[in-house]
Order: C-alpha cells, then structure tokens, then sequence
C-alpha cells in the first residue's frame, strides 16, 4: 500500500490557498490564493487522471464508465470545486447562492456521468428551482443592498470570517483523511463485471414479477448475463421508482411527514408575531453597531 | 491517449465528494452570516449526495440514488424552517451576524 | 423505679412517695411545646397560639408535679431513708437509655438487670429527691406565671412564635437539668438553658446592644462550662460513674464511714474503696478527687454570675423583659446552686480531707466568693440607673447569698432562698416590665417619677416585691436571707468564736449584713424615683402593637397593662413574694410549733443535706489523739451547730411535727442565732427602706450632695468597678492580639499555600475560559476539530 503523499501536499497547499482566499478587510492576496489553488487542483486532477501511479493503482475499482465520459467528470469536478470555493470565499450571499447553483449544476452532471439522468434532474429542479429561489428571497429580505463599488461597506459579518486558519486546518486534516480512505482501502469489494446490466436487471426482474409478465425469466442474474440484454431496457427513472417504493414505503411515509411537519412549521414560524420591544426599528443602524462592536473586537 | 488515462474509479467521485463536504464545513465554520452558513450545509449535502450515487453505480444498486431523494427531503424541510427562523431573527435584531445570538452563552 | 444503689441498703417501703413516674414526661411535654410553637411560626394568623401552647406546656408539668408534691411535702409520704445515717435514697425513673460503653449489667435476684457496673452508661433518667422536687415546683410553677404574662407582655411581637418555642425549650432544658439523674443530662439541660439564654437575649437581634449581650452571656457562659465539663470528667475518672444514684450514696457511704470509723482514714480511702467497686482496676490520685468540686464550681460561677464571671447577666437584660424575670432572674441563673446543692456531698467530703491536709477548702471558696460577690453587686446597684439593670446586680446579689449558704454548708437555706427569690424578683421583673411597657421602652429611671399615679396596681405589687427584696420583716426574702445570715453567723461565732474558720464566717456574715442595707437601700431608692417625687416621664421608642388604639403612642399617657393575663400572674407572685417565706419555714417564736417546718422537711429529703455529725471543723484535726476520741470530739460539735432544727435521728419523720423540742439552739452572743439574726436583719433593712426614703422620697439634694462629695467612689459604682474596662484590657484586646497573629499566619501560610496550590488550575482555566465562548462557530469548530482527530485515530488504528 502506497502512502498517498501527493494527496496529503495536495491538501496542504489546498488549505493554504483557501486561507489566503477567506474573505477578509483589505484582502490582497486572494488573487494568489486562486492562483495556488487552481494549481495545486489542477496538479492533482493530473496525477490522478494519467496514470502515473503517483497516487493509486485505480483498476481495482474502475466504474466500467465508457472513456469518453472521463473529460466530462474532470470538467464538471474542477466547476464543482472551484464554485465551492467561491461559495465560501464571496463576500455578498447572493453571489453565494449564484456560485452555488454553479455547483447544484456541476454536480447533476457528475449524476449524469454517473447515469443517475432522474437524480440529475431532480436535482436541478429542486436544489437549483426550489431551495435556491428560496434562498434568493430571503437573501433579498434579510439583507440590504449594496452600492456598486461598495462591496467594503458590506456587514461585518460578510467581510471576514471567522478563525479561517483553524478551520481550513481542521477541515483538509479531516479531508486528507478522508482522501486516504477512499484512495486506499483494501477492504473494499471488488467491481462487479457489469454493474449497470445487474442493476437494470434488478430491475427488470422485479418490474415484471409486480407486473405479472415475465415469468419466463428465473432471476436477474441469468437474464443479466444473457446477451440479448441490454442495460437501456430499463430506464433509470423507472429503477429509482421500483426501489424507492418497493423497498423504504416506511422511509417514503416518514419523508412526507417530515415535509408536512415543515411545512406547518414554517407557517408557524412566519406568524409568530414579534413583540414590538423586541422588533428591531432600523435594522441598518443595528448592522452598523454590530460592525463596530465586531471592528472594536477585531 | 485513453490508455494513458487513468480507469474512472469510485475514488474519484468520493474525492469530489470530500472536498465538497469539507469545503462546506469549513464555510459553516468561518462564516458569520447566517444565510450563507444554511448555504454551506446544503454544500455538504452536495458532497454526500454525489458519494451516495456513485456508491449505487459501483454497488450496481439504485438505493444510494434513492437516499438521495432522502437528503433532498431533508435539504427542503431544513431550508424552510431555517430560512423562516433567519427572517424571525433578522427581525428582532436587525443583523443577520450569528454572533448576536449568544445570549445563551454563559 | 429502679433503685440503682450499688450497695445493699436496707429501705424503708411504707409510704412512698408516688407519682413520680409521670414527671419523667414534663421535659418531653416541654419539648413538644416548643415544636409545636416552632410549627406555629409557619402561620402568621397562627403565631398568637404559640404562647397559649408554652402556657398550656408548662402548666401540665406544673400539675405533674404538683400531684407527686402534695402528699409528700404535706408528710404523708416519703423518700427513703436508709439506715440510721440518714441518707436518703432518691428514687431513680429511667426513661429511656441513652449511652452505654463497656462494662457489664448486675443482674438482680430473679435474673432482671437491676444496675450496671463498669464502662458508663448515661441514661435518659431522673433522680428524685426533696431537691429536684423543689426546683421543679419552681420551675415550673414560676415559668408558668411568666409565659402567662409574656402571652400579654409579647402580644403583636412579629417573632412572638419563636419567643415561645424558645421558651419551651428553656423549660425542656431547665427541667432536664434539674431532673437528670447523671452528670451527661445535667450538663445536656446546662448547656441546653445556656442556648435558650443565647436565644433569648438576643431575640431582638436586629439590636446590636442584644446581639453582643447575647454572644457575651454564651462566651462567658462557657469559660464556667469548660471548669463544669472537666470536672464531669474527673468524677467518672474517680467514681466510674456519671449515675447521681451510684455517685451520692457512695460518697455519704464515705462521709459515714470518716465520721464513725476512723478519722485517720480519709476520705479518699473512702472514694478509693468506693472505686473498687464501681471501676475495678483504676486507682485514683487525691488530687483528682480535690479537683472535681473546684471545677465543677468554677461552672456553677459561671452559670450563676459570680465573681470573676458575673460580667453577662447585667447584659443580658437585652432580652425581652419575661426572659430576664424567668431566665436571668428566678431559674436558669439558679442552676449553679442547684449544681452545688447537689454535690454537696461531695463538697463536704472534699471539705472534711482538706480541712485534715491543710488544704483549701472548696466550701471557703464557695463561701468567699458568694459574700464577696453579694456586696460587691450590690454596692454596684446603689448607683445604677437603669430600671432592669438595678434588678440585674441584685440577682447577681442575691445570687451571693445563695452562695453563701452553700458555703456555710446550709444548702437549706440557700434553696430557701432560691425559692424566695424566684418568687420576689420575678415579681420584681415583670413589673419592672409593665413599666417600660407603660413607658415604652424607657428604662433610665432618671426620666421617671410619680409614676404611682398612673400606674397605682404596678405600684403596690412593685412596692411588696422591693420590700421582699429588701427583706422587711415578715416577708419572703426576710426568713430566706436570714436563713443564710444565720447559718453564717453560727459557723463564725459560738463554739467557733475566734478560731480561723470562725474568723473567715463572721466575717462574711457581716458582709451580708451590709449587703442586706445596701439592698434595701438601693430597692427603696428605685422604688421612690420610679413611683413617688414629681410626676415625669419620657416615652421610648418601642411601639407595642398590640392594641391599634395606640398607633399614637407618644401622644398618650402611661398605662396599666391593658390585658388581664399581664396582671394576673403577677397578683399570684405577689401573694407568693409576700407569704411564702412563712408558709415554708414560718418562724417558732412568733407561731410556735404548730406550723410544719416544710422548707426544712423537704430539703432533709435530699442529698443536699448533709446531718451535722458529717461536717468537720479545723478543731477536729488539732486534737492530738485524734484516733481515740472520735466519739467525744464528733458529738460535741454536733450541739451547738447550725443549718438545722434536725439533729440525726434515727428516723427523720418521726419528729417533723415536733423537732426543736428537744435540742439547744445555737446560740450567738448568747442569744438564740435565728431570733438573733431575725432582729438585726430586721433593723438593718428597715433603717435601709428609711433611708432610701428620705433620701429620695421627696427632695432628693441628700444624695446629691453625697454623690458630689464622694464623687471619685460614686464614678466608680456608676462604671461598676471598671469591670467590663478590665476584662476588656486583660481578656478580649490580648484576645484580639492574639487572633491579629493568627489571622497572619492563616493569611501568609495557609491562605497562600492553599492559594499557590490554587494557582494552577486558575490559571489553566483562565485560558480554557476563552474555548467556551458561547459562540456557536466556536463550537462547530470544536466539532469539526473533533471529528478530523477521531477520523486520522481510526485511521491509525485500521492501518496498524
């Protein structure tokens, strides 16, 4: 077992540059920030993608993934990352919750490469569609708008974080060891021959028996092996429903009482009147003392 | 070119993954604006979600694509009642700094 | 009842005294008193029943013992007398067990446990006798006048609830003392009356004055405590025992024995043998049997204030003015003398080795300090100005006297006189009281004056309480205080004249004959300022809010008490002030011999009485062949001796009716000693009660000009010998120097050393401080910290 060395001075100059890119007053060096870590990404997507074996000998756990769909994950990964990053870095929410629809994006791509079309979409439309408009509005809300040019004037509490230092060093700590397990586990399952046939087959079998037809077919397995199969015969729409609903009912019921529960929740809580003392009358000139209380701290 | 390329493994997906999760946890962490650190938590969802589909390509098994639905669910109810309450409070006190909220603290 | 004699004796059993079972629940009926008064403070609409509960509490044992006394102290009953020495054998009522260590039982003829030898036992038990009887007719009979009145006198008061529990506890405690049948239950009652002082004295403690009386009374009380504690110590030390049952007879077995067998063999020949018996295996050195009734002296002085210890009681008339007539005034100040009273045995025994040593008699001292204390006090009063504190010295006083007795070894007389006494300046208080009630709190006697016009049923009853004081003839505190200067007066004169000993009590028989024209002198002088002269008055400042109507007290004139529970208590002290000195021990010259002798009767059913034969004098020791003439030297004394109309009889009773017929009174200066001592201290107090009246009756520029022309003597008097100046100087600055030192060293070398080890975990959680901030990022952090080093450990462990 190879010690993933690079992974670990990867993480490193990865924590740094995202140290130098936190938000804070009069920050110069974020550009050198971006720079390091574009480098320090773009250096790792290379030592993993060509196979130097630098990092690992991947061919025990290939996804058997067609090769021309390797560029596509690269593409949507480095968005991805680099979207997350500036989620976190932006000093203004809603460029925040711009840059993460950027990755809500990235991301449904990743499911397509995957061939998780239904997940992809889904989530699109709900991440990208709902929560995201959620967010926008209550950013709109909640926050007052900026001048052009003006970004310094932003809260405080937009302008710097909080401890970044020790929390980057936490975090790719954490990271790079989350690294090392997933590059290198030797405990793990080896690749099925084809796991997207066994996965339609599943399917399939299961289909035809809550159906009725199919009887001719014993079990997915034979009829995965068989060559007449194809994997396209069941559509990945279709296998999520057959599992979601033959297997977790219970887990379908209680998402919706989750749901229901919020939603009277959130009916609650928009109503609750807020006693006059305690409603804030301006809350700009509040912002402006929390911004010297927090510059006085500073 | 394609033989000089590297098999697309689970690993690639989970690292993604990682560094998604890890990137969100470190904004919720640094962050004092209450929005974006909701924003932040549904990044680490991102990351979840993403291991959790490319565990169901590797498994061949749809469940991992199913608990995403899941986390969908829970990423919504959260984000409705999250975002009322950060509207209550910006009410109250006129900032969105999650610092304003220590009263508790001893 | 268990008789707990651990020598065989032989008993009379007709006509026992019976009832004396159910007196072992007056304690215990106090006890729930107290608790039920304590609960009623609960209840602010419930707090005016707490006195009627006390009342009612200290009436059921006052009807106990009323019902046990009646026949017996009528002579139709008795205690028993053992053998022809009269030693009484007191009846023992166990009420529960209590301490048990080691040693073993002695089982009776049928196999029953009757006693128990060895190791100690101390016992819930009560001893009774002629003495303990007396003082809970006392006890309680008095206490129960008192708690009437304080029901009127405390009516309103916010603390009224706790006024009474305290109170009933006190009676828990006294009656316990009195009752106990073992030094441990005595000293739990003496300590027990010693914090309802504490409680009582200071139950205004909003007052500064109260508080330090009271934390004054407690601290003084136990410098008495400590010499009372060790000398409980020394006797089990000698005796093995604390059992007043075991202790008494062995010693009068002792008395008996110097007196009849052999002079040579001492005492502690006596105690040794004694100690065979009861603690076999311990030898005892002399010096701790001479030390037990120095130390347990040393906690009757304290307890009674006298000299060196008086300085609490004039201060603790802080207390509300009830506990100063009950408390510091006709009981717990008592206790001492009762302390003596009932060891006097051992006293005695301790007297007759000194006197054979050449030691120091403990009587002497007894006697000294008693005389010495009685004018000492009084001469104080003479120049006092405070109506409470004039009544305080003469409990201090009169206290004296008592002391006296017992040191002429005429516990008689001093119990006399402690029953009198009770009587008289209880009535004295508690009208002293009804005064500052009608003055509101006014007690400086210089801003009073004709008060007999506003207040003429105070004036009267005022008036037979100064003139029992004062000892006017006929009147109680007349046949008590001559009982003492009696018994005095005939150690020092007669057969005695010009002997050491006789020299030491002729002496102080004079000094209580001046004491006794100082007292009249001084109560004459408080009674003519506070009642005749000009009227004058001035109003305190404490409102009684009992009546709404006097909401404008100011406004108004003093008053008789407005409610009959404050008057009527006090009518009964009067009659008793007045009368029971005749009633007790009426005088057989002017009534003959008709009257029974009850006072003499009672007490010659206790240990305190000590038959003459038993008590030795200095001449006894100075015969050269003292070996061969017991008989005649012991027998020529036994004449011409004081303390009783009873010589040793071989049966007491018989002659209770007709005693004196038929033996010579002593005589002093030729003259029969009571009808001697009756006539001067007669003349004496009245030409004191005479000239009080002249002198303040009217105009009052006599002792004016006196004053002014012994002004470095009157100064004196007013700051009452610089007493509390000298303590102050010789005890409590050393005190305080002494604890300044302390107070560094704790400072720079425990405080520092348990700072230094301090220091440490301050300043580790100073810094930790800081990762607490109540921040909720602070804590993600922590988590995601956590979580990162939980991650690389299991990483580390699945890698090994």
């Amino acid at each position: 077992m190879s010690t993933p060395l690079l992974l670990y001075i990867a993480s490193v100059l990865g924590a740094i540059a995202l140290v130098l890119m936190m938000p804070r007053p009069g920050n110069r060096l974020a550009p050198l920030g971006a720079l390091l870590g574009a480098a320090t990404l773009g250096g790792c997507w290379l030592a993993v993608a060509f196979n130097t074996g630098l990092i690992h000998d991947f061919s025990a756990n290939t996804l058997g993934l067609p090769a021309t769909t390797f560029i596509y994950f690269y593409i949507f990964s480095a968005i991805a990352i680099a979207a997350a990053v500036r989620v976190i870095t932006h000093r203004r929410p809603v460029y925040s919750a711009l840059w993460f629809i950027m990755v809500v994006l990235a991301g449904a791509g990743m499911f397509l490469v995957l061939s998780a079309d239904f997940m992809a979409f889904a989530m699109i439309i709900i991440y990208g569609g709902a929560i995201l408009v959620t967010y926008m509005f209550v950013i709109m809300l909640a926050s007052q708008p900026l001048e052009p040019g003006q970004e310094d004037q932003a809260p405080a509490y937009d302008r710097f974080g909080r401890d970044p230092l020790w929390a980057c060093v936490a975090g790719f700590l954490l990271l790079a060891v989350l690294l090392t397990v997933s590059f290198d586990n030797p405990d793990r399952p080896t690749m099925l021959a084809n796991p997207d046939a066994k996965m339609a087959s599943d399917a399939e079998v299961l289909r035809d028996t809550l159906t009725g037809r199919g009887l001719d077919a014993e079990n997915s397995d034979e009829l995965a092996s068989s060559p007449q199969f194809t994997a396209d015969r069941v559509s990945n729409v279709e296998r999520v429903g057959l599992d979601l609903f033959n297997k977790h009912p219970l887990a379908i019921e209680l998402a919706g009482v989750i749901l229901l529960v919020s939603l009277i929740g959130a009916v609650v809580i928009a109503k609750t009147h807020i006693p006059p003392g305690e409603q804030h009358p301006d809350p700009e000139s509040a912002a402006a003392k929390a911004a010297q209380t927090q510059g006085g701290a500073a | 070119m394609n033989e000089m390329l590297t098999p697309l493994g689970l690993s690639h997906f989970l690292m993604t993954g990682s560094i998604l999760f890890v990137l969100g946890l470190i904004g919720f962490v640094t962050r004092r604006n209450l929005i974006v650190m909701f924003l932040c938590t549904e990044m680490m969802f991102q990351g979840v979600a993403l291991a959790l589909v490319a565990f169901a390509k590797f498994h061949g098994n749809v469940t991992g694509q199913t608990f995403v639905i899941f986390v969908l669910t829970i990423a919504a109810a959260e984000a409705a009642l999250a975002l009322g309450l950060v509207v209550m409070l910006f009410r109250r006190r006129g900032t969105l700094d999650v610092e304003a909220w220590q009263t508790m603290s001893g | 009842m268990t008789g707990r004699n651990a020598y065989p004796t032989e008993r009379r059993t007709d006509s026992l005294v019976t009832g004396l079972e159910p007196l072992q629940y007056i304690p215990w009926i106090a006890a729930l008193g107290a608790v039920l008064c304590g609960l009623l403070c609960i209840r602010p609409n419930l707090k005016g029943w707490a006195g009627w509960v006390c009342v009612l509490a200290i009436a059921a044992g006052f009807g106990l013992t009323v019902n046990a006394v009646l026949p017996w102290a009528t002579g139709k009953t008795h205690f028993n007398h053992v053998g022809d020495n009269h030693i009484v054998q007191a009846e023992v009522v166990t009420a529960s067990p209590w301490i048990q260590v080691g040693g073993e039982n002695v089982p009776g003829e049928n196999g029953e446990i009757i006693g128990y030898k060895g190791g100690l036992q101390v016992d819930f038990g009560y001893y009774f006798d002629g003495l303990t009887l007396t003082m809970l007719l006392v006890v309680c009979g008095i206490g129960m006048l008192i708690a009437i009145y304080a029901v009127g006198y405390m009516r309103g008061d916010p603390g009224v609830a706790r006024f009474f529990a305290a109170m009933a506890l006190f009676i828990f405690a006294m009656t316990s003392l009195v009752m106990a049948d073992n030094l441990v239950l005595l000293f739990l009652g003496w300590e027990g009356v010693g914090l309802c002082s504490y409680l009582l004295i200071g139950y205004y403690y909003g007052k500064t004055t109260a508080v330090d009386a009271a934390k004054k009374a407690f601290i003084v009380n136990r410098i008495g405590d400590l010499g009372f504690l060790v000398g409980i110590f020394l006797c089990y030390r000698v005796f093995g025992t604390l059992q007043f049952a075991d202790i008494i007879p062995a010693v009068q077995n002792a008395l008996d024995m110097v007196a009849t067998q052999d002079l040579s063999r001492g005492s502690l020949d006596a105690a040794n043998k004694l100690q065979s018996v009861l603690n076999p295996g311990n030898g005892t050195s002399p010096w701790l049997f001479y030390a037990i009734p120095f130390c347990l002296m040393v906690g009757a002085f304290g307890k009674s204030a006298q000299i060196p210890l008086f300085v609490w009681l004039p201060d603790a008339m802080a207390g509300p003015t009830p506990v100063s007539a009950l408390v510091h005034a006709a009981t717990m100040v008592t206790a001492g003398v009762y302390l003596i009273a009932r060891c006097m045995p051992i006293f005695v025994l301790t007297h007759n080795d000194a006197l054979r040593d050449g030691f120091l008699s403990p009587l002497y001292v007894v006697a000294a300090v008693g005389g010495v204390t009685a004018l000492f006090a009084a001469t104080i009063a003479l120049t006092n100005n405070d109506l409470k504190g004039v009544f305080a010295y003469s409990t201090v006083s009169q206290l004296g006297y008592m002391f006296l007795g017992l040191g002429a070894i005429s516990s008689t007389a001093a119990v006399f006189h402690l029953v009198t006494h009770a009587f008289f300046k209880a009535l004295l208080f508690l009208t002293a009281g009804s005064v500052m009630h009608a003055l509101a709190g006014t007690l400086d006697i210089r801003k009073m004056g004709g008060m007999g016009k506003h207040m003429p049923l105070t004036k009267w009853l005022m008036l037979a309480g100064c003139v029992a004081l004062a000892g006017a003839p006929l009147t109680a505190g007349f046949f008590s205080k001559d009982e003492i200067l009696a018994a005095a007066m005939i150690k020092g004169t007669g057969a005695h004249w010009g002997t050491g000993e006789g020299v030491f009590y002729f002496i102080l028989a004079i000094l209580g004959l001046v004491t006794a024209f100082l007292t009249a002198f001084y109560t004459f002088r408080l009674w003519c300022i506070v009642f005749r002269g000009e009227t004058r008055y001035e109003m305190g400042d404490e409102h009684h809010s009992e009546d709404d109507s006097h909401d404008d007290h100011h406004a108004h004139e003093p008053h008789e008490m407005p409610f009959w529970p404050m008057n009527a208590p006090l009518v009964v002290l009067l009659v008793g002030a007045l009368a029971v000195g005749f009633l007790l021990a009426p005088p057989k010259k002017l009534v003959g011999d008709d009257l029974p002798q009850v006072m003499h009767s009672v007490m010659h059913e206790s240990s305190a009485y000590i038959p003459e034969k038993y008590i030795k004098t200095p001449a006894d020791f100075e015969a050269d062949d003292v070996e061969t003439n017991i008989d005649t030297i012991t027998t020529g004394y036994i004449v011409d001796v004081s303390d009783s109309h009873h010589e040793t009889h071989a049966d007491p009773h018989a002659d209770d009716a007709h005693h004196g017929d038929h033996h010579a009174h002593p005589k002093v200066l030729g003259y029969d000693a009571h009808g001697f001592m009756m006539v001067i201290s007669s003349i004496i107090a009245l030409l004191g009660i005479a000239m009080a009246w002249v002198f303040y009756s009217g105009s009052r520029s006599i002792p004016t000009q006196l004053a002014a022309g012994f002004g470095a003597l009157t100064q004196t008097l007013r700051d009452k010998y610089y007493i509390d100046e000298l303590y102050d100087k010789a005890v409590v600055q050393p005190l305080n120097i002494v604890s300044q030192i302390l107070f560094l060293v704790d400072q720079l070398v425990i405080h520092a050393t348990v700072m230094g080890v301090g220091l440490l975990p301050g300043q580790v959680g100073k810094h930790q401080r800081k990762t607490q901030q109540g921040k909720l990022q602070g804590y993600g952090l922590g988590m995601l910290a956590g979580v990162a080093a939980i991650a690389l450990l299991l990483l580390y462990l699945l890698n090994r």
